[in-house]
């Protein structure tokens, strides 16, 4: 059996506070991608989802401390720590981040900031860098000429298929999105997601997408995995997601999004907030705002098979299957 | 062209600094009480020839509003009036007294640029460690230090090695030009050195938050991300944005640097254009107080114009 | 990433009322605690110089700069007088004049920054259009030409230095005021119909405060510098004796070739010292009020590699 492309194994990210003690941001995170296949990983902020992003390309800040392994064709890259991960950035994975963000330099040109990708991954020098440069633009939609633009004399939907194109310079395997559409207006957003979509299929990319919005993971992924409080609660196909949840964390978030609401339903809100994750926490951690929780959840629950290709970790399915 | 309007508005706006420098010095000098003693005729020991042609060149006779118009025009063709101690023009005086102080500022203001941006980009770097620990106090504390004494106590500390006082050995008779070179190099140092250390310490202070600034924002993140190496990010995305902030705030130091140049140039004897305040201070030499006093004001504000315009070209922002 | 930077906030500080506010800093943070000991001993020195001073101020007590021994811990200056007792009736003309000065300056900066921030329109305009000019002219020549003409007194000084070190409080002030204004209880006021004195000192100023505290121990600081760097030009009270006063006399008197090094260095050391706490102090105030600092994304330190035991959450 081959080794997939990206593997992640339980992967745990710390986060040292300040005035001491820490933060258990991602707690125990596993998954894999296939070449071509896409995966959402949904939750609401400060779950831990845009972290696991991080921590998969190494970008973690210094106050971060982080155990586990990210496997790409089967070899660990983040055991060397940052100085070992630099060749696979940008080559094996790249990113692109929320479309707010000041992701671009804004005292350097767009070209200028691919030509550099491409020169220090030695995919092209000068002209050379400079006119694939061009086809990079142009393959994201936007005219070859502009490349010698700044970034503010760009839209905020320009700018984010200039990121685009930026992370697809040095062709790499692996794509993650972290909410590349926020901030986007509508319009703006069907396009870039149209775009990320053609550029998959065209370049046979494996997409992680980071997002709080689901009907943007409907339109782009098949799989989905839900997070909460730093760990995953439950994977497995979006529609099996959306019909048959298999955690009510996955009901209540299917619920609250309008757009994939059912029918006249009224769209709810999850009332209370997740717990801190500064301190251990006791027991199933959706305990204190599930609708459903009875006596077993005082144990912490773990994710386990409830179908094929799904999994939860919720105590409800011991039930039903018991 | 891009940003025409900016430019444009920075050089008005300069403009019209020197402009108020200017009324000040009149109205400070001449309509303010107590200007009895400044008027500028009143060269001392000075012959009636001279001050009858100063007092027609100045129109002192005339209205305080006639005055300052003729004090415009003659301040236009350079004429600042009669030094009271030598009985020179006080132009002459200054000129001779900038090319003095040029070089020792220009030197010490080079060198703790460039120590203080190496610095602060070690301590922004090393962020959380004993080595930033260290930059810092040590920045703090020679920004803490007056600079006269400061350069005093360089004087303590190498008496008998180098030179601590004037710009040149007198003794030394008809010098090559590679002795005057070398003499003149010995004599430059300490005064500059003093300069570069006070200015280190802010410039080191200046430098380090800035690049804590650029450093926490999300393109180093991409330029991480990319795989360039941490010194190639810091070198071309960190340290260009933080020449923004930077340039700004050493324009704002510039008047600190003046006010260092003259305590400096009392401690050495060095024969510039704080000294030449000190001494007009000293002797109630008005005219020369008054153009030295125009001087490094509008000094200041040329340097302040070429940092604005500096900050223009840097940040392709700036488009009005 | 904006998440990842959620994460690593600290939980808000208690104690953010704003009268605790300034304590609270002041004891949490190394910096602020070692700057306000400073300043805490040098001030109480200056107070009690007239009960604690081990001799006369103006009387000698030993020969011309005479070396340190047990009876004169620093030394004697060119007339004889006891170091000590000169350092601390000195440290109190200099904490006097930096504290004059800076309330003339917190005065007229407090004033601009108020009217212009909370009135804004042409009143702002014209306000911070003069306050541009004065912030690119230089302060010290300035200063020397005013204190010159005006000729040499402490009331003087204090004058000279206060006029014109308010551009960066004027400036400081009237941003917080504009974003004051806006807030809601201020607009109700104003709805209710409370007078522009009244919202601004029962609204404004206290909202205010903390800033304008910080701002004010910045401000002694740079009194303090301008003083040292007037008397140096012989532009000081000749009848009171600075820390600025010291100093220069002991350079003319060329305490240096006479090796009495000691004449010259204490002074300049509690100047420093003084300079310092004041940056200490106002820093950490100042940080502490506006935390800039945000997570750096890159730096020496890189996160690191934490050994897994086992397998599964349990295990951890």
């Amino acid at each position: 059996m081959t080794a997939p492309l990206l593997e992640v194994e339980n992967l745990n990210v710390w986060f040292d506070l300040e005035g001491g003690g820490e933060l258990h941001a991602v707690q125990g995170v596993d998954f894999s991608l296939e070449p071509g296949e896409r995966m959402g990983l949904v939750g609401e902020s400060g779950c831990g989802k845009t972290t696991t992003a991080l921590a998969i390309m190494g970008l973690l800040p210094p106050s971060a401390s982080v155990a586990g392994r990210v496997l790409i064709d089967g070899e660990d890259i983040l055991a060397g720590g940052e100085a070992a991960m630099r060749p696979h950035r940008w080559v094996d994975i790249a990113i692109v981040f929320q479309g707010a963000m000041n992701a671009l330099n804004p005292v350097r040109t767009i070209g200028q900031q691919i030509v550099e990708s491409l020169e220090i991954h030695d995919r092209g020098k000068g002209a050379a860098a400079r006119a694939r440069t061009g086809e990079l633009l142009e393959s994201v939609g936007i005219p070859a000429a502009r490349a010698s633009r700044y970034p503010h004399e760009l839209s905020g939907g320009m700018r984010q298929r200039a990121a685009i194109a930026m992370a697809l310079s040095c062709s790499p395997r692996v794509l993650i999105a972290d909410e590349p559409t926020t901030a986007l207006d509508v319009m703006v957003q069907a396009q870039i997601l149209e775009l990320l979509d053609g550029l998959c299929n065209d370049f046979g990319l494996a997409l992680v997408l980071v997002t709080h919005d689901l009907p943007v993971v409907a339109q782009l992924c098949n799989h989905c995995s839900v997070m909460y409080a730093g760990e995953i609660v439950e994977r497995g196909p979006l529609d099996v997601l959306y019909h048959a949840p298999g955690h009510p964390y996955t009901r209540m978030l299917f619920a609250a999004s309008p757009d994939l609401g059912m029918g006249d339903a009224p769209v709810l809100s999850i009332p209370g907030a997740p717990p801190r994750l500064d301190r251990p926490i006791d027991g199933c951690p959706f305990r204190p705002r599930c609708d459903s929780s009875f006596a077993a959840c005082v144990e912490r629950p773990h994710l386990r098979g409830v179908g094929d290709d799904h999994a939860a970790a919720c105590h409800l399915n011991e039930m039903v299957t018991a | 062209m891009r940003g025409t309007d900016y430019v444009l508005k920075r050089i008005a706006f300069a403009i019209v600094t020197i402009f108020v420098a200017v009324s000040l010095n009149f109205v400070l000098f001449r309509l303010a009480p107590g200007t009895a003693v400044t008027n500028l005729a009143r060269v001392p020991h000075a012959t009636p020839a001279l001050r009858n042609a100063l007092k027609k060149q100045f129109g002192l006779d005339k209205s305080k509003s006639e005055q300052y118009v003729i004090y415009l025009e003659q301040l236009v063709h350079g004429n600042l009036g009669v030094s009271f101690e030598n009985e020179q023009p006080v132009s002459k005086n200054l000129r001779i007294a900038v090319i003095n102080t040029l070089p020792m500022v220009t030197i010490g203001t080079l060198f703790s640029i460039l120590i203080g941006t190496l610095t602060g980009v070690i301590a922004a770097w090393r962020r959380g460690t004993p080595t930033e620990a260290a930059t810092v106090s040590s920045a703090l504390g020679f920004y803490a230090m007056p600079t006269q004494w400061l350069g005093l106590m360089l004087i303590i500390a190498f008496a008998g090695v180098l030179p601590t006082g004037g710009m040149t050995n007198e003794f030394l008779l008809d010098p090559g030009f590679w002795q005057h070179l070398r003499d003149l190099a010995s004599h430059i140092l300490l005064p500059a050195l003093t300069l570069g250390l006070t200015l280190y310490g802010e410039y080191t202070l200046i430098v380090r938050s800035a690049m804590l600034e650029t450093l926490g924002e999300d393109y180093i993140l991409t330029a991480r991300a990319k795989g360039l190496r941490p010194w190639t990010i810091v070198r071309k995305h960190a340290l260009r944005n933080a020449m923004l902030p930077i340039t700004t705030l050493v324009a704002l130091s510039l008047g600190y640097i003046v006010a260092g140049a003259i305590l400096i140039e009392i401690v050495f004897s060095w024969p510039g254009v704080g000294r030449a305040v000190y001494l007009a201070v000293q002797e109630r030499d008005y005219p020369m107080l008054q153009g030295a006093f125009l001087l490094l004001t509008i000094s200041v504000v040329i340097c302040n114009l070429i940092a604005d315009l500096l900050y223009f070209k840097l940040d392709p922002r700036i488009t009005e | 990433m904006s998440e990842a930077s959620l994460l690593i906030e600290a939980p808000p500080e208690g104690g953010q009322n704003r009268r605790g506010f300034v304590l609270h800093t002041l004891r949490h943070r190394p910096a602020a605690v070692i700057g306000a000991t400073i300043l805490v001993l040098v001030a109480l020195g200056a107070i009690l110089a007239q009960w604690i001073a081990p001799y006369p101020l103006h009387q000698q007590v030993g020969p011309v700069f005479a070396h340190p021994s047990w009876h004169h811990l620093l030394g004697l200056d060119d007339g004889g007088i006891d170091m000590v007792t000169l350092l601390m009736w000195g440290a109190r003309v200099s904490l006097v004049v930096g504290f004059a000065a800076t309330l003339v300056s917190m005065a007229i900066g407090g004033a601009v920054g108020v009217l212009a921030g909370y009135f804004g329109g042409w009143v702002d305009t014209v306000l911070m259009r003069i306050t541009d000019y004065f912030l690119v002219l230089p302060d010290v020549p300035l200063m020397i030409v005013v204190a010159a003409i005006w000729g040499p007194s402490l009331f003087h000084i204090i004058i000279v230095i206060g006029i014109l070190l308010w551009t960066s409080t004027a400036r400081v002030i009237r941003a917080q005021v504009k974003s004051v204004r806006e807030r809601v209880y201020v607009k109700r006021a104003r709805a209710l119909g409370a007078g522009h004195t009244r919202i601004v000192f029962t609204h404004v100023l206290p909202q205010v405060a903390p800033l304008l505290i910080a701002n004010t121990v910045l401000t002694v600081a740079v009194a303090i510098f301008d003083e040292t760097a007037l008397s140096f030009l012989g532009l000081g009270d000749p009848s009171t004796t600075s820390l600025g006063k010291v100093i220069e006399n002991a350079f003319q008197r060329a305490a240096i070739s006479a090796g009495a090094w000691w004449a010259i260095v204490w002074p300049g050391v509690l100047v420093t010292l003084i300079i310092l706490g004041c940056s200490l102090v106002g820093g950490a105030l100042e940080d502490a009020l506006n935390p800039r600092l945000r997570v750096a994304h890159l730096g020496a330190r890189t996160f690191r590699l934490r050994p897994l035991v086992g397998r599964g959450q349990d295990a951890l």
